[in-house]
């Protein structure tokens, strides 16, 4: 892999408080996810690698070159940042013209790209509206549209499907993926595994300011599955799902929910533990009306991953 | 420095696009425009009251000493020079500029060049329709047009020391704001007055000492407001505000450029 991003000891202080931890990392053509935790320092990474931030100690370079104070890489790189802020009183073809101009293109030339931008997210049809007047989900595919509209070599998108619905979201990750077609090397952030997964199976854990895992996927699945899942069941007869189930080596842990009618299981084996369940459902031993896993929370992976 | 033009451009053009649409700016264009507005209910009451005149010179000095150079160009230069890095951070929009192939000092000197170029028009505008009402019958007078082609030209020097002079106070202290009302209406409205020497630790000191002669000479009802004004020579009071507008921008510049932001939801 040749890397495109490259961090080396990169560590980074606010005052006393620590945001990042000596981080070494190549980062390739492709998407990767940076996955963490809220306060786990993904941010703080992104920041570095878009020359927001001077590392306190480290270095970080883009295609062989440092990023601080850096601008003639800035043309290369889009970034799309967390924060919804926006200049109010454009209008979304204005917002996405003007940074174009600020880029060095010529008014022609943004207004072109920025219409192209704007067709790529589905907004050509809103351009003429006041940012003011946009829904979360336009705004976010707005920031999107100027960060690729300089039709950048590298994308750093801090958590780009924060707070949108699902239909939403199915809209960015396909924009995403077409983006990764084309050949851009992505860094994209998340605090939630399935968004990350949806894009990329190359992730990057991030806990305290510390790379705690990477890999693929599986290897990030494998790492996860090593450890105790919990499985809320709500159901007409807990206690009945609870006694045909707590035979089974799976099944580490019993505990009866604050809610009526939900039992939670423990288990270390999730296939052994679903196909018994599926089972018992299939036999119509249980009326079950709701499945959910309190381990989809990242924080709690994330808390078996460092034993707390 | 010439690595820095085009991107002084594209900021300067993008903040004068942007300045025209803030809402701010329709408040203070109102007020920029109250000295025409006074002018008028002055000479429509003189027109209006038999007998009585107005002597147009004494009280457009008057409104251009008090007024325009006293409280307008302050309060203009106060909330549009902080603003200029203040405002990207509070309203967390700084990504967007920093992530550009836009060097930091261009920013600051973009958006200085787009705000001090707005606000000069606004008061501009705003000295001129006053003029041109208090002095409708001597426009004919060249003398008078020299009065207030250097009576703009003050407004406009002193708008440009200020606006540089908070644009650092923006970069460099969190309340700039409070440090900024208390320096115009304490130090710069209070000090002048003082004999001696400390006048001239005041930008206000300068600026008064360019002031046409109508203004300084101890004509009008608010002439007392002058009168222990110990004016400094006119070239070493530009050369003092020139000296003093370059350095409070290029410390803002290089504070700017060495500073990091960061902004959390």
């Amino acid at each position: 892999m040749t890397a495109v991003i490259r961090t080396q000891g990169l560590s980074k202080w606010y005052g006393n408080v620590l945001g990042l931890s000596d981080v070494t990392l190549e980062i390739g053509a492709g998407i990767t996810g940076l996955l963490g935790p809220n306060g786990a320092g993904k941010s703080t990474f992104m920041k570095l690698v878009t020359g927001q931030l001077k590392p306190s100690l480290g270095r970080v370079e883009i295609l062989d070159r440092p990023v601080w104070n850096n601008t003639a890489l800035f043309a290369r790189i889009g970034f799309c940042p967390e924060q919804d802020a926006f200049y109010d009183e454009l209008t979304g073809g204005e917002f996405v013209t003007r940074l174009l101009e600020l880029q060095g293109f010529s008014r022609a030339e943004a207004e072109e790209r920025a219409g192209k931008a704007l067709r790529f997210v589905e907004l050509a049809a809103e351009k003429d509206r006041l940012l003011r007047g946009y829904s979360r989900g336009m705004r976010q595919r707005l920031k999107i549209a100027q960060t690729i509209a300089h039709d950048p070599d590298i994308l750093i998108l801090d958590e780009p499907l924060n707070g949108l619905d699902p239909l939403s979201k199915r809209k960015i990750i396909r924009l995403i993926r077409d983006l990764r077609d084309a050949g851009r090397t992505i860094l994209v952030s998340s605090h939630v595994l399935p968004e990350i997964e949806a894009l990329t199976r190359s992730i990057v854990l991030l806990h305290h300011g510390k790379i705690l895992a990477q890999g693929d996927v599986p290897y990030i699945r494998e790492l996860i599955d090593k450890h105790p899942h919990k499985v809320a069941v709500t159901c007409a007869d807990p206690r009945t799902l609870a006694a045909g189930l707590l035979g089974q080596p799976s099944v580490l842990n019993v505990q009866f929910g604050p809610e009526a009618g939900t039992v939670v299981f423990e288990t270390r084996d999730r296939d052994a533990f679903f196909g018994r369940l599926t089972r018992l459902i299939a036999e119509g031993a249980q009326d079950v009306e709701e499945i959910t896993s309190p381990d989809d929370n990242l924080q709690a992976v994330f808390d078996y991953l460092v034993g707390t | 420095m010439s690595g820095l033009a085009r991107p002084v451009r594209s900021i300067f053009s993008f903040y004068l696009f942007l300045v025209r649409r803030a809402r701010r700016t329709k408040a203070f264009a109102l007020v920029a425009l109250l000295p025409a507005v006074t002018a008028l209910v002055i000479r429509i009451n003189a027109w209006l009251t038999p007998g009585a005149s107005v002597d147009g010179p004494a009280v457009f000095a008057n409104m251009v000493l008090t007024f325009n150079l006293q409280f307008l160009i302050l309060v203009l230069a106060l909330f549009y020079g902080t603003s200029i890095s203040a405002e990207e951070i509070e309203g967390r929009t700084l990504t967007y500029l920093t992530t550009r192939p836009v060097p930091k000092a261009a920013i600051i000197l973009g958006k200085y060049g787009a705000y001090g170029v707005f606000l000069g028009g606004m008061v501009i505008v705003g000295v001129a329709a006053a003029f041109a009402i208090l002095e409708a019958d001597r426009l004919a007078d060249a003398a008078e047009w020299l009065v207030l082609l250097r009576s703009v030209a003050v407004l406009a020097l002193g708008l440009a020391t200020y606006l540089a002079f908070f644009t650092l106070a923006g970069v460099l202290l969190r309340k700039s704001i409070l440090f900024g009302l208390m320096f115009c209406f304490g130090w710069e409205n209070i000090v002048p007055y003082f004999p001696g020497a400390t006048q001239r630790l005041t930008l206000m000191h300068y600026l008064k000492s360019l002031l046409p002669p109508v203004a300084t000479g101890g004509e009008g009802r608010f002439a007392f407001l002058m009168f222990k004004l110990e004016p400094s020579a006119p070239a070493a009071a530009v050369i003092t505000l020139a000296a003093v507008t370059a350095a409070a921008l290029g410390l803002a510049c290089w504070a700017f450029a060495r500073k990091e932001y960061s902004f959390e939801e």
